[in-house]
């Protein structure tokens, strides 16, 4: 019977078509799905790096802020690739068009996949199957799609790339900041030079002593200012955006390890317009502390020990009760300078509390003394003379500078300059002050007059 | 029936015939290759054909060579302003029998034949015009309430003069849809006016030497038909088809379902008024199972539909004031409705 054999043969034929057709769909879907897969780990990398060096390079607001608009183009372009990728997807009939017009078949592929499960195809039809059949050869899955590999592949490879460049970017970035933040750091700032807002983080590594008084007026300023005791803005916005710092400082610490890495800052708070005050209250003629810390106002001091040579410098622990165990400067004025304002004054002696209101006043106060002359208030010029001893194995340097929050650029953290160690060579002499005399009382006018000036 | 006849044509005895037909036409009428392609296209879909061109572009011409090619009957009427419908389908008249006895008796017009000449058409009467539709659409003739029906194949070629449009009936829409391409005759260039002057003004004049002959002519023709209605048309492909021909209708005509997907380009929406019926869907398919014969295929192919889209429907697609005074033509509509739906499909 010919018949059935001639349809078995149509069938045959057609198989064989629908089977190379079915190479050619699955070759145009792999590269799909690869699109897909490399497009989608490209993007992600790709953010990634990018978010990693900006937590090097930012501050905290400016990395929220990097960190958003990355996440945001990341969430699109994820969207964008799997969306293109799936467009890419062929079916049957979609690999056919794709095979058609590659292999310029002009529809043989599409009508013949189309009108396969065609019950009645058409008078024509075994001569399109037979047609279609004899042109086998230019729809190989190899001619119809070379590429075994997505382009996309690319896409991954530069994304992998720019991880790498990343990498010695931060650890270029980190260096300094990291010898930087070894350091043991201990500033001296007036109260009223503290320009203060929400911290960037829970943990800024800042460590904050002050006697009492001064502490109750950082408490009225904080409350001036808008924050409240723990840090918050009392306004909903500026504490929203604390907050927000706040987070991408934590996202930020874990990133770069900046939390461990970073170094306790003591910062020591005076405020020269209440000890003035309370100068005054104690009376003109109280003894002043011959060595304690000069503190002008719109300047912070960093105090340098010289004692011993290159002597190291002792271990700072800014605990209360080690504090307290410390001497005073003005006890011992040999020991060096090392000023701590939030000691108890009440448990030194009389001349110590003193000696300590007088270091945070600085030469504000009107007995002047061993230093007397260094401020340009005519009011404090003259002091009575005192002969205690001078300590002559140290000295100290007044930096004209503020500190400045370098946070815009760094990780949230003040560049704090090093303590430099200046060892006196053998033809120096220390420092000694002159010994003060009692002015004469007929030149007092004059010299009034002069400073007044 | 003869042995030709019997055994039914292939694709390539398909586009063998047709190259031989395009042979002997183009022995007489120089240049004009699309044309003569359309011209036979539209014989081998089983359409007819307005032919549009200036004085002098060899339409006539062309027709008659055709009916020689072919062997078939052919019939010309030349259409003026005061030719009566009878004038075209026949009329009854009184003859006297043998006994004496007078009787009516039925005398067939010029629409009785295979290939009809309508030389410009547009110079008569729309009731005149529209004597032609029956025979155009139905393939038969009504007169005095007798049908007669007209012998396939049959083809209608009308001829329009563009230029001298005084004294003129534009063709009603209902007519002009019943043609199923309009075919275009340019100027000839340089090259082909030089081979028109040689043959046509020298001693010898060429000669068409018949494809079929006389008695098998209208059975090959119409098993050609057949063939041109077997090839296969995917369901993508009729989508496509229907999709331009939607497309050619703009988005405020309320003939047009909104719900309906389609493709809009702006410039249908200013120019035109009414797009192209279902007609030209068929057209578009019709044409294109030709083209596809020819190129040896059992298939349409979207090229295929593209190619055919000018000459199907173009002269379906009516244009408002704006085209006219912007100097848009129809042809260039549908060039801009394929460009935009060959861009949306997937």
């Amino acid at each position: 019977m010919p018949f059935p054999r001639q349809v078995t043969r149509l069938d045959e034929k057609l198989s064989l078509i629908l089977g190379q057709m079915r190479s050619v769909r699955a070759r145009i879907n792999s590269l799909a799905w690869q699109h897909i897969v490399f497009r989608s780990l490209a993007i992600t990398i790709a953010a990634g790096a990018v978010v990693f060096a900006s937590a090097y390079l930012l501050a905290p607001l400016g990395f929220l802020v990097s960190t958003l608009i990355v996440a945001f183009a990341a969430g699109a372009g994820l969207v964008r690739a799997i969306h293109s990728g799936w467009i890419l997807r062929a079916s049957a009939l979609r690999a056919a068009e794709v095979a058609d017009q590659r292999a310029e078949l002009r529809g043989r592929l599409s009508t013949v996949t189309a009108m396969a499960r065609n019950p009645h195809p058409g008078p024509l039809w075994p001569y399109l199957v037979e047609d279609t059949l004899a042109r086998r050869g230019e729809f190989v899955p190899a001619k119809i799609e070379r590429r075994r590999i997505s382009r996309s592949v690319f896409a991954l490879c530069g994304a992998l790339l720019l991880a790498l460049a990343a990498y010695p970017l931060t650890k270029l970035k980190h260096a300094p900041q990291a010898s930087a933040n070894n350091l043991q750091n201990d500033l001296t700032v007036d109260l009223n030079d503290l320009h203060l807002r929400p911290a960037d983080s829970d943990d800024t590594g800042l460590e904050v002593s002050a006697d009492p008084v001064t502490m109750r007026r950082l408490q009225d300023k904080l409350a001036r200012e808008g924050i409240d005791a723990s840090g918050n803005a009392t306004s909903p916005l500026v504490n929203l955006v604390a907050q927000a710092r706040n987070l991408a400082g934590h996202v930020q610490n874990k990133l770069t390890g900046g939390a461990s890495a970073k170094s306790r800052l003591t910062l020591h708070l005076a405020d020269a317009g209440e000890d003035a005050n309370r100068n005054q209250v104690r009376g003109p003629d109280q003894p002043r502390d011959p060595s304690g810390p000069r503190d002008e106002a719109g300047q912070f001091k960093q105090e340098q020990h010289v004692a011993g040579g290159d002597e190291p410098l002792p271990p700072i622990d800014n605990s209360p009760q080690q504090r307290a165990a410390q001497p005073t400067p003005g006890a011992t004025p040999d020991s060096g300078n090392e000023f701590a304002a939030g000691k108890d004054s009440s448990s030194a002696d009389s001349d110590t509390a003193s000696d300590l209101a007088d270091q945070g006043n600085g030469d504000r106060g009107s007995n002047g003394g061993p230093s007397h002359g260094v401020g340009t208030d005519p009011d404090s010029l003259f002091g009575s003379a005192i002969n205690s001893k001078l300590g002559n194995e140290g000295f100290e340097i007044a930096i004209e500078a503020r500190p400045m929050d370098k946070g815009t650029k760094g990780a949230g953290h003040a560049y704090i300059p090093p303590k430099v160690r200046t060892p006196l060579n053998p033809s120096q002499a220390p420092d000694e002050p002159v010994s003060r005399a009692a002015v004469p009382a007929e030149d007092r006018t004059t010299i009034k007059r002069v400073f007044e000036r | 029936m003869n042995q030709a006849v019997a055994e039914a044509p292939s694709v390539a005895d398909f586009a063998r015939t047709f190259r031989r037909i395009q042979t002997e036409i183009h022995k007489v009428i120089i240049g004009h290759q699309q044309a003569v392609e359309e011209l036979l296209g539209a014989l081998f879909a089983g359409g007819h054909v307005l032919i549009e061109g200036v004085p002098g572009t060899g339409k006539t011409t062309l027709v008659k060579t055709l009916g020689l090619a072919l062997h078939l009957s052919f019939n010309r009427i030349q259409f003026t302003v005061d030719l009566m419908p009878a004038d075209i389908t026949g009329t009854r008249v009184i003859l006297s029998g043998d006994d004496g006895r007078r009787e009516f008796s039925f005398q067939h017009g010029p629409i009785f034949c295979h290939i009809l000449l309508g030389d410009e058409i547009n110079r008569a009467t729309p009731k005149t015009q529209s004597a032609l539709l029956e025979a155009m659409a139905e393939l038969q003739v009504t007169v005095s309430g007798t049908t007669y029906p007209l012998a396939p194949p049959y083809l209608v070629m009308a001829t329009l003069n563009p230029i001298e449009m005084e004294g003129t009936y534009p063709l009603p829409e209902a007519q002009l849809d019943r043609f199923l391409f309009k075919v275009r005759l340019a100027y000839p260039d340089e090259t082909e006016l030089t081979r028109i002057i040689s043959s046509t003004t020298g001693v010898d004049e060429a000669g068409v030497e018949p494809v079929f002959h006389a008695s098998e002519a209208a059975d090959r023709i119409e098993a050609l038909k057949r063939l041109v209605r077997a090839v296969i048309a995917a369901p993508a492909m009729e989508q496509y088809a229907a999709r331009i021909v939607r497309s050619t209708q703009p988005q405020n005509s309320r003939y047009v379902d909104d719900s309906a997907r389609s493709v809009h380009d702006e410039m249908v929406n200013r120019y035109v008024m009414f797009g192209s019926s279902p007609r030209g869907a068929q057209a578009l398919i019709m044409g294109a199972k030709v083209r596809a014969l020819l190129d040896g295929r059992a298939n349409i192919a979207r090229e295929d539909i593209e190619g055919i889209a000018v000459p199907a429907l173009a002269h379906r697609i009516m244009l408002n004031y704006a085209a006219h005074s912007d100097g848009i033509d129809a042809a260039h509509i549908v060039e801009r409705v394929i460009k935009s739906v060959r861009a949306a499909r997937i």
